[in-house]
């Protein structure tokens, strides 16, 4: 596969990766493909029951995220595919550069006043090295939005 | 071999069972050589309310022989058997662990009046509270499962029943080196269960698992967005409304798992943040979900507890739960009013995929679980004429739902939330084990002096009260912690009789959930799948919008209370 991959989570702070990739892709005239990575991770100290289904709502508001990007992408000209996995975002990413071999892969930096940010400076750069193990896709970081605040 | 999680808890709840069942107390043996001639009489504790399982043996003081004994049974009262011959000295030893022992010395004249054939029924026993080593070990045990849920470093379920072991094991490995150690018996910690709780919770359960997969919260939510035609001051309440009264008959926490992922896409299609329609909802939810008997936990177990009925919850709960949504609908608008303005015009292609969404995926189950749900409702209604119980309602619902669209019973067996139950009965003899010890009644007792005989004052400290310490402490080990409570003000307090106690507690427990992000667990869901999104819902946001919410909502209902009782 060549093209962008670009994981994204939705909300204000995906923006700049977005407009990264967009900006990328112009330039290289390559496709984009927006990941979005189910984790339900938060319901385990909820309900059980309900995984199979809440996963599946889940993937469908992800479908939407994926789809408001495309749109985003489509109306600067680019080409935009959307995909959604399930699992842990870490392994998710490496696991599609490994199996789709993408050019680029642009990560949000993190910020670092956002609480439990998925990606702190340390895991950015040793998570930028797993990728570079599996695919030779050239990594870029791009500062994330500011979180949403009323 | 890896078990699947809810194959391990029905695994333990079938041991839980089975201990239960086998390990059942006997009556006490016949006693021979009893004439017909019967002592009767009643203990309670300091807050009036009957002891159980209190020893009470009748003695010959000169020579210490026992001459007879029995236990009291759950009303307090007892009946001891006189022998055919009895001398003309006696007393009665009353003994339980976490109470002092009291010993009754029987008058000449009672004595001779038996002699004469006559059985005789004493005045009422009131036994002393002791407070022993037990007493501290099941408060630490209880305040600890607190904290561990609180804080989210075990698993609700997990903490609950970790507590209930670790009583049971304190007392049963304890008691042999020093009886103070002693909380009470397997037989007497299950008996703290209450099955109609449990099965009621069950039976729902299968109920929703139908309705949730028929596509309704969709269809439902595709046409708030199609009526309000993109203008916000319409879509939002219809929303609130939507997840209102999904609430008021399913849990809140379910209502928001399929309610979340579906404004988060209407939100996106108008190219708004899902804040703005998210936190008004599960506002809605948690306000509504308190104005039927099964619309959320606490009320269940309020209504078993204070003998509620779905009815009574309707007649003196839910006028003042729609007045209190109605201002909630205003203070969302006054709240987000900024963002609300205007008329929103959705994306073309997020609106397209939001039209294919909104359909009725299982038109057949969604009739037949509408069908099965009315007939549901009615049972709630009238069934209390036949005194047919909230948890049978619920069973013969789910069964006949069930035996209609006879769906994969594996799959039936797995949509129910075993963890859920498993909690509930772990958390009841959590509970149970410091109302044994007297930690219950010694609360009891201090809110019981403060309040004195007035009225209002109850209402108003009980209200506040659980409406505040909802927002830190999970609201259901605080509201089955609480009923005891209630119970004994209801008796104490003059004109709470009425059971206006109960409502205050409801309402209290229920609302203060809007006050903090960890007050209910549909808020935490919520705000799990909205940062799946990327829109995060921090604590202190949720505080500035949530306790303005709670200190109207509760008002409202208070004064809805005031007026009524």
């Amino acid at each position: 596969m060549s093209g962008i991959l670009c994981a994204i989570r939705g909300g204000p702070a995906s923006q700049p990766t977005i407009l990264k990739s967009i900006q990328l892709a112009q330039h290289t005239n390559k496709t984009i493909y927006f990941l979005y990575v189910v984790n339900l991770d938060f319901l385990a100290h909820t309900s059980s029951s309900k995984t199979e289904h809440i996963s599946k709502e889940i993937e469908e508001m992800g479908e939407f995220i994926l789809l408001s990007a495309q749109d985003q992408a489509q109306k600067e000209g680019v080409q935009a595919e959307g995909i959604t996995r399930d699992g842990k975002v870490v392994d998710e990413v490496v696991a599609f550069c490994e199996e789709n071999q993408p050019d680029y892969v642009i990560l949000g930096r993190p910020q670092e006043d956002r609480e439990n940010n998925l990606l702190t400076l340390e895991r950015l750069q040793s998570f930028a090295d797993r990728i570079r193990e599996v695919c030779s896709a050239e990594v870029l970081f791009t500062p994330e939005g500011s979180p949403e605040e009323d | 071999m890896k078990l699947k999680r809810p194959t391990i808890w029905i695994i333990l709840l079938s041991l839980l069972a089975s201990i239960l069942l086998l390990s059942g107390n006997g009556p006490a043996a016949a006693q021979e050589n009893t004439s017909d001639v019967y002592l009767y009489g009643k203990v309670e504790d300091g807050q009036f309310q009957p002891v159980r399982d209190v020893e009470v043996t009748l003695v010959d003081p000169s020579s210490q022989e026992i001459l007879s004994s029995s236990l009291t049974l759950s009303d307090g009262r007892y009946a001891l058997a006189l022998p055919n011959s009895f001398p003309r000295q006696l007393k009665i030893d009353f003994t339980r662990p976490h109470f002092a022992n009291q010993v009754l010395t029987i008058s000449p004249e009672i004595v001779g009046s038996l002699q004469s054939g006559s059985s005789i029924t004493l005045p009422k026993i009131l036994l002393e509270r002791e407070i022993t080593a037990a007493f501290w070990i099941a408060g630490f045990v209880f305040i600890a499962v607190l904290i561990l849920i609180a804080t989210g470093f075990l698993h609700n379920t997990l903490a609950a029943f970790s507590g209930a072991s670790a009583i049971l094991l304190v007392s049963y490995l304890g008691t042999p080196f020093s009886p103070n150690l002693h909380i009470f018996t397997f037989p007497q910690a299950t008996a703290y269960i209450d099955w109609n709780v449990v099965f009621l919770i069950m039976g729902m359960m299968m109920v929703i698992a139908v309705v949730e997969n028929t596509g309704i919260f969709h269809w439902l939510s595709y046409h708030a967005y199609r009526i309000s035609g993109g203008r916000m001051w319409v879509l939002l309440p219809v929303l609130m409304l939507i997840t209102g009264v999904s609430s008021a008959f399913l849990d809140n926490v379910t209502t928001m798992l399929l309610m979340t992922p579906i404004t988060v896409q209407i939100a996106l299609t108008l190219n708004i943040s899902p804040l703005i329609l998210l936190i008004p909802e599960v506002f809605a939810s948690n306000v509504i979900g308190v104005s039927t008997l099964i619309g959320t936990p606490t009320n269940i177990l309020i209504g078993s507890y204070g003998n509620i009925t779905f009815n009574d919850f309707l007649t003196n709960l839910t006028p003042g739960i729609l007045a209190a949504f109605l201002a909630l609908i205003a203070y969302s608008w006054f709240t987000y009013r900024g963002e609300l303005e205007g008329e929103k015009t959705g994306s073309p292609t997020l609106l397209k995929k939001l039209e294919e969404r909104g359909k009725i995926t299982n038109p057949v189950n969604l009739r037949k679980a509408g069908w099965i749900g009315a007939g549901m409702l009615l049972m709630f209604i009238f069934g209390e004429k036949i005194h047919l119980l909230p948890a049978v309602t619920a069973l013969i619902g789910a069964s006949a739902l069930l035996l209609w669209i006879r769906p994969d019973v594996e799959e039936m067996i797995g949509a129910v939330d075993w963890t859920t139950l498993v909690f509930f009965m772990s958390l009841f003899i959590v509970v149970g084990a410091i109302q044994e010890v007297g930690l219950i009644s010694m609360i009891a007792s201090l809110i019981g002096r403060l309040i004195g005989d007035n009225l209002i004052l109850a209402m108003i400290v009980v209200t506040w009260f659980s409406a505040f310490l909802s927002m830190i402490v999970a609201n259901i080990p605080f509201t089955a912690a609480m009923l005891p409570v209630i119970g004994y003000l209801t008796i104490i307090v003059p004109g709470a009789d009425s059971k206006v106690l109960y409502y205050c507690l409801s309402i209290g427990a229920a609302l203060g959930g809007n006050g903090s992000l960890i007050g209910a667990s549909a808020n935490m869901i919520t705000a799990g799948i909205a940062d799946r999104a990327g829109y995060k819902i921090t604590y202190k946001y949720f505080l500035k919008k949530g306790v303005p919410a709670l200190i109207i909502t509760v008002t409202i209902s208070l004064i809805w209370l005031f007026i009524r009782f």
